[in-house]
């Protein structure tokens, strides 16, 4: 993906080079030696599946041979629409000009009324004529002159073009232009075609996703790997128990618009609904006020499910500072001072991922983390009993809730990861193969791979 | 030694038997001694503690639990009624203040300091012993419980279902041999103690239900039957406490087996007494096996009174025995050779033989351990 | 009881001991022969705990009688007491007991966390050889009342409470006994027993526990916390405890064990308790991981000893008299019947098994009836293994520590430590083990339930000696040892077992004795073979596992081992660990018909005798 983009960059820079090149050449010669014949066979049209603004346009190579021509010249023209129609400038007023128009039909001609306001849609508006000398025609640029085709871009999509194109000689002379082509208009598509296998790709998974939520629903047993970090929580929780210790819970640092801060709170709801039934105290300190009141919701509603009601105290999850080492300075010294049995860090950490960790150690706790933050996870994983990586992480909230639908999606989603990394597997190994034999279809294999499955 | 120990179940006509009516717990003893008592009659009775519901207070009310006792609103010793305040917090500036109400009825036992707990104790449930045994008290235990006794015909059984009852014998099959279905049940047999020949289907048992039985004693009972009536499959044979709504006793076994003939024919003559019975079992430590007990007159003594017990628990030549394994399951005869030697067996292992000579004049061999006696 | 004065061990040259189980008191008498112990005489007689004699020693004479009339040598005099020390010709230098007689020794346990003190609590009280009839909690899943409704319900022998490491949690642990001492558990013996309580939890708690049974009813001891710390288990000094009470209360309750404990010369131990240190003893005196089984009527005990670690469950309703049906709703039938070759009527052998519940004692007669009762014998032992399996673990609630090369293996606490891989030595016992007309067969059902994996020995408790031997190991370890050696265990193999699943008819391993001159060959997967090698003989076997297999140096890495053989022989089993038959009928049957062929377990199936 990022290969293609990097391509297409370069692509779009070089011909950009050229034709500025090319224009200003064009400018300083002038036209003294016979000119060369004029291609033939123009034809325009609008590209299709793309987002508008472009056309193709193809014509027939011009008779003089191609080591005798510089390249051929792109000319383009916007039709500019009649004056009584470019009075219209508002919605309303056209709204309203198209309203009169079918009204005089349906007075005038006395046609049914639907087909009154198609007549009236359809009647093509009449444009100016363009002008005979292409000079004064927009240069699209020069182009090779083994080029037999190209896509003019950056047009406006509302805009109504003709185009003509001459090929140039050796010297700078010119050929007659073609005949103009047909009247384009480079509209958006509604549909992508290009984009069809990643539409494929996508009704693949959301099939696998629904299939697998129909299955888990109907009680087919779904198989998560044991993930040790959660399988954990009853142990760390128990141990806090038995050593009559509190359990620090860290949210992360970042606020509630982090989708590692949902996951964390979502973790915290299972650690806390243990916490209830084994009666252990659990502390919640946030960096964000925000985190703090989605904490406590999912706090308290753990305690309701747990049959504990009485035990909940919202006095326990509080918010300290958003400064990253203020907290982080208040929470090692709690760690020092309460010395919790166990800690728990969920959610998005940055430098004082490892600061926690190693305070929590020394303190003798059972620690769990779970972070997407790569370059935290060797610290945690270093430091703590157990971690959450990037993706247990997420896949947290299904593998503790055993819920049905969110186990189907969890399948399903594996379905989606199996597709990627078989395409990974596939394109790896055309693009080693086109190295070593340099086969050409197999370049153009591994082409279609990078530029139109993966949409360029 | 042409003589080895067996167990056997007792069938007997006649013979004098002692039920030990003993309270779980101490209590006061009703009857005294020389009393003739009524199966239903009430010979002990006590009171156990009652049920404790425990509560959190401390937690309720979101205070320590050091401060408790000061918060409580009823003292160590005093009665509470569900739903009465227990305890109030001081809240905040006298205001804000959280009541505990009371879960359940009963004495306020003890409120503790270290964890805010307190325990509430419900009422005392009575225990009561009934005579079971219609009889005479020959003997008053103090604080437990009497011992009855009485002249009976007894039937032991194999295997049982259910706890006490008693009832009139009604016999619902024409032979020992015929097995006990829905069509031999109606409902004049309420109340009664029905007795089937062979084994007795599920339909039976719940046509039994249905009338209002109150006991059921055949021959054999099938394993998926009993299952489908208790509505779980039986692991160990430890019962008398299921609630069927009737008693169930096998005397044979499980599956298509009927009754001993003599047994049969002891409930056949005995046909309109009323019994008492008991369906508990258990085979692990202190065998019990469900029993069926028939008062007898106590005036008409015949000469089967007599049967001496000595000889019981000892095979012979002649001992009339059953055979309770596989491949002769159920089959009744009489041992008609005790080799000394053991033999090897079909299986493979060696074992200690007897033959048998089965009621079809057939002789077989079979292990020693797979037979019982036919107790007199 | 004279434990206190210090025995010499080098002038004992006869023992004798019994074991007062529930219905049979067994004594044998061990021998200084030749320099070294042996078992020479053995006894049996009724136990006598129960109503007319209502007196064990009764039962202990009896059957001291009976080796007094089979060896010639005088054991008691006129006054009925057993002569000692020993002469040339009559009475023995000490005189040892075991009891599980009246339903053996009763607990309830408790603690704060179920899989934490809890399970320490547990542990403690099988590994000292008693029945844990059940286990109260903080987090047990029951809302307190119906934890009160349990307690009351049950009438335990002693109690056992744990909870809260030193220092820690005093809260909890008061609360759950604050549960039981309202909810007053009726003790089995009478009223006038004071219930005993062991209190082995946090030593900062002790006032409070004080506090909560100071009422009366109750014997409250206290001793040295079990999980002083979550990352220690300390078990000795509760055992110890309960031991004392066992003796001190439970002992002096029963009929005639006052008598008993006065003439034994070591304190008398629960049955399961001294099989447990013999192995114990053994698996540390050989260096070696040990597992043993004793399957009853009733329940099956399994035992273990792995890397030191001594584990022991009571699996209370497999067995495979009274519990028969019970293990059949367990295992279901299918699964029993994929054992068995031949064609059985299902609902016929579901009757069966009930009437073999309510008449335990029978025995089975024809072959059919014998292969059936070992397939359910096969469920019963590998039920109880998985038990076993789930509770002896590593324990729960310690701090890891972690390298980032954990990152994707992070293995968590409370994982079993079972591991059939290291396993040395089966040890089987039990009646339908020791008894079965054919070791080979003892041999099958063991492997079959026990799925050893590598290279494994195979042995049998003869006659049920390992109760005596151990509490003769507490005495006297070395003639304990010796006679386990020579007497005790009749050895019946050895198992080569290959982990790993292959392709039928595919090569597992390879293998060859002494270098191939004593047979060499290749063996399919699917297959299993018997080789003959003697009860006396030993050979060196190398076993080189195909790719992906193991025999216990890694996958495909071969193992050259000293092996000793048996009644049976070495077994060389390729039918691959996790064993799995096929699930097709047929197909599964010419799976276990191959098997049966192959070691020969039934040979006579036509029936011979009757």
């Amino acid at each position: 993906m990022r290969m293609s983009t990097i391509q297409t960059t370069l692509l779009a820079t070089a011909v950009c080079a050229s034709a500025g090149v090319q224009v200003v050449l064009g400018s300083s010669t002038t036209s003294w030696l016979a000119p060369p014949e004029a291609p033939t066979n123009l034809v325009a049209n609008d590209l299709p599946w793309d987002g508008g603004g472009t056309v193709q346009i193809d014509w027939t190579a011009s008779a003089t041979p191609e080591d005798q021509l510089k390249g051929y010249e792109i000319l383009a023209h916007e039709l500019s629409v009649t004056p009584q129609e470019q009075a219209v400038e508002t919605d309303e007023q056209a709204d309203r000009a198209a309203a009169q128009q079918t009204e005089s039909l349906l007075e005038g001609e006395g046609i049914a009324p639907e087909d009154a306001r198609r007549q009236a849609e359809l009647s093509t508006p009449t444009f100016a004529t363009p002008p005979e000398d292409v000079s004064e025609w927009d240069s699209l640029g020069i182009i090779p002159a083994v080029q037999t085709t190209y896509q003019a871009t950056g047009l406006n999509k509302d805009g109504v073009y003709i185009f003509k194109i001459r090929a140039i000689g050796l010297e700078g002379e010119f050929s007659a232009p073609t005949a103009a082509s047909g009247e384009i208009r480079p509209v958006a598509a509604f549909f992508n075609g290009r984009k069809l296998p990643l539409l494929i790709t996508l009704a693949l998974i959301a099939a696998a996703v629904f299939i697998f939520i129909v299955l888990a629903r109907r009680g087919m047993p779904m198989r998560i790997r044991k993930i040790a970090g959660l399988e954990a929580v009853d142990e760390a929780v128990g141990r806090a128990t038995e050593m009559g210790r509190s359990i620090l819970y860290i949210n992360g640092i970042q606020d509630m618009d982090d989708l590692q801060t949902v996951a964390g709170v979502t973790v915290l709801g299972h650690v806390a609904k243990t916490a209830a039934e084994y009666d252990a105290k659990i502390e919640v300190p946030t960096a964000r006020s925000l985190v703090m009141t989605a904490a406590r919701e999912s706090v308290q509603s753990s305690y309701f499910s747990a049959g504990r009601p009485d035990a909940y105290n919202p006095d326990l999850i509080y918010y300290v500072t958003d400064e990253q080492f203020g907290f982080v300075a208040y929470v090692s010294g709690m760690m020092t001072r309460e010395k919790p049995a166990a800690c728990f860090y969920m959610g998005s950490f940055f430098a004082e991922s490892l600061i926690l960790a190693e305070t929590g150690n020394s303190v003798g706790a059972i620690q769990i983390a779970g972070t997407a933050n790569p370059s935290q996870l060797p610290f945690f994983v270093a430091a703590c009993d157990y971690t959450l990586i990037g993706e247990e992480f997420f896949a947290a909230s299904a593998y503790l809730s055993g819920q049905p639908d969110q186990l189907g999606s969890l399948k399903g989603q594996d379905v989606g990861k199996i597709l990627v990394g078989i395409v990974i597997i596939i394109g790896v190994t055309l693009a080693t193969l086109q190295a070593i034999t340099g086969s050409d279809s197999l370049e153009a294999a591994v082409n279609y791979l990078v530029n139109v499955l993966l949409g360029s | 030694m042409a003589k080895a120990y067996t167990p056997g179940l007792k069938v007997s006509s006649r013979t004098t038997h002692l039920a030990h009516r003993i309270l779980p717990i101490s209590g006061e003893v009703k009857a005294s001694l020389g009393d003739v008592v009524d199966a239903e009659t009430v010979v002990a009775e006590t009171f156990m503690d009652g049920d404790i519901t425990p509560l959190n207070v401390a937690n309720l009310i979101a205070a320590q639990p050091g401060d408790l006792p000061e918060l409580m609103l009823k003292k160590e010793g005093e009665r509470v009624e569900k739903d009465e305040p227990i305890a109030r917090s001081k809240g905040m500036f006298g205001m804000f203040k959280t009541e505990c109400k009371a879960p359940a009825s009963g004495v306020l036992e003890a409120i503790s300091k270290a964890t805010g707990q307190i325990m509430i104790r419900g009422e005392s449930i009575p225990v009561q012993v009934k005579a079971y045994l219609p009889g005479r008290v020959v003997e008053v235990l103090p604080e437990e419980g009497v011992v009855i006794e009485n002249e009976v015909a007894l039937i032991q059984g194999i295997f049982g279902v259910g706890g006490e009852t008693s009832g009139t014998l009604v016999m619902a099959c024409a032979s020992h041999d015929e097995g006990l279905d829905a069509d031999a049940i109606d409902g004049s047999m309420a109340g009664q103690i029905v007795v089937g020949g062979a084994r007795m289907t599920a339909a039976a048992i719940r046509k039994a239900q249905e009338v209002g039985v109150a006991a059921i004693v055949s021959g054999g009972i099938d394993d998926s039957d009993l299952k489908a009536i208790l509505g779980y499959d039986l692991g160990v044979a430890i019962t008398g406490s299921e609630k069927i709504g009737l008693t169930l006793i096998v005397t044979e076994g499980f599956g298509e087996i009927s009754m001993a003939r003599r047994t049969y024919e002891l409930l056949t003559s005995n046909a309109g007494r009323t019994a008492s019975v008991n369906g508990a079992t258990q085979i692990r430590a202190g065998v019990m096996r469900p029993e069926i007990l028939i008062p007898l007159a106590s005036d008409a003594k015949d000469g089967d009174s007599a049967q001496s017990s000595t000889d019981s628990g000892v095979l012979a030549i002649g001992t009339p025995i059953r055979v309770i394994r596989d491949p002769y399951f159920g089959s009744i005869g009489t041992v008609a050779a005790l080799p000394e030697a053991p033999q090897v067996l079909g299986s493979g292992s060696k074992s200690r033989v007897l033959d048998v000579s089965l009621e079809s004049g057939e002789v077989v061999t079979v292990p020693r351990a797979n037979v019982e006696l036919i107790e007199a | 009881m004279n434990d206190t004065q210090k025995i010499d061990t080098d002038a004992i040259n006869v023992i004798l001991a019994t074991d007062c189980g529930s219905t049979t008191t067994k004594a044998i008498m061990i021998e200084k022969v030749d320099g070294v112990y042996r078992q020479t005489w053995r006894g049996e007689a009724p136990t006598t705990v129960e109503e007319p004699f209502a007196n064990v020693t009764v039962g202990v004479l009896n059957a001291l009688t009976e080796i007094q009339e089979v060896s010639g040598r005088r054991l008691i005099d006129d006054a009925g007491e057993i002569i000692r020390p020993a002469t040339a010709t009559e009475g023995c230098d000490i005189y040892i007991s075991t009891s599980s007689a009246g339903g053996g020794l009763q607990m309830m346990v408790a603690g704060v966390v179920r899989e934490m003190t809890a399970a320490s609590a547990k542990r403690a009280a099988l590994g000292a050889g008693a029945i844990v009839m059940d286990t109260i909690a903080a987090n047990d899943k029951r809302r307190p009342h119906e934890q009160i409704q349990r307690i009351r319900e049950l009438r335990p022998d002693m109690v056992l409470i744990s909870g809260g490491t030193d220092g820690g949690d005093t809260k909890k642990v008061t609360e759950i006994s604050e549960m039981i001492a309202p909810a007053k558990p009726r003790p089995r013996f009478g009223k006038s027993y004071e219930l005993p309580i062991i209190f082995a939890g946090n030593d900062k708690a002790r006032p409070e526990i004080e506090r909560v049974f100071s009422d009366g009813g109750f014997d409250l001891k206290i001793t040295d916390n079990l999980r002083p710390t979550l990352e220690q288990e300390n078990l000795g000094p509760a055992r110890d405890m309960i031991h004392d009470v066992f003796l001190e209360h439970v002992m002096a309750h029963a009929p005639g064990y006052d008598t008993l404990m006065s003439i034994t010369d070591a304190p008398i131990m629960p049955t399961p308790g001294a099989v447990g240190d013999i192995l114990q003893t053994i698996a540390k005196g050989r260096g070696i991981n040990a597992v043993g089984v004793d399957i009853g009527g009733a329940t099956t005990d399994v035992f273990s000893v792995f890397d030191g670690t001594f584990n022991r469950t009571v699996s209370a309703n497999l067995g495979m008299s009274y519990s028969i049906s019970n293990v059949c709703a367990e295992a279901t039938m299918p699964t029993i019947l994929r054992w068995v070759h031949l064609d059985m009527d299902e609902h016929e052998l579901r009757n069966r098994v009930k009437n073999k519940m309510i008449r335990p004692t029978t025995i089975p007669q024809t072959m059919e009836a014998l292969v059936f009762e070992q397939a359910v014998a096969r469920e019963a032992l590998r039920l109880a293994y998985i038990q076993h399996k789930a509770f002896a673990t590593t324990l729960k609630g310690v701090q890891q520590q972690r390298t980032v090369g954990d990152t994707f293996t992070q293995q968590s606490g409370g994982e079993t430590i079972v591991n059939n891989m290291k396993l040395d030595l089966l040890v089987a016992s039990g009646g339908v083990l020791s008894h079965a007309p054919r070791m080979h067969q003892t041999a099958m059902l063991m492997i079959d339930a026990f799925e050893p994996e590598g290279i494994t020995e195979l042995a049998k408790d003869s006659i049920f000696m390992m109760p005596h031997l151990g509490v003769l190991a507490s005495v006297h370890p070395k003639a304990a040892m010796e006679v386990f050696e020579r007497d005790c265990l009749v050895y019946l193999g050895t198992c080569v077992a290959a982990k790993g699943i292959g392709k039928e008819g595919k090569n597992c391993f390879s293998w060859s004795l002494d270098g191939g001159t004593r047979g060499s060959g290749d063996i399919a997967f699917g297959r299993i073979e018997m080789i003959e090698l003697g009860p006396d003989e030993t050979a060196e076997i190398e076993v080189r596992p195909a790719r992906g297999f193991d025999v216990g140096a890694g996958p495909g890495k071969p193992v050259t081992k000293m092996i000793r053989g048996g009644t049976v022989g070495l077994i060389l089993d390729a039918r691959g660990r996790a064993l799995a038959l096929p699930e097709e009928r047929a197909e599964c049957r010419e799976a276990v018909t191959r098997t049966i062929d192959a070691i020969g377990l039934y040979p006579d199936l036509e029936g011979s005798a009757v």
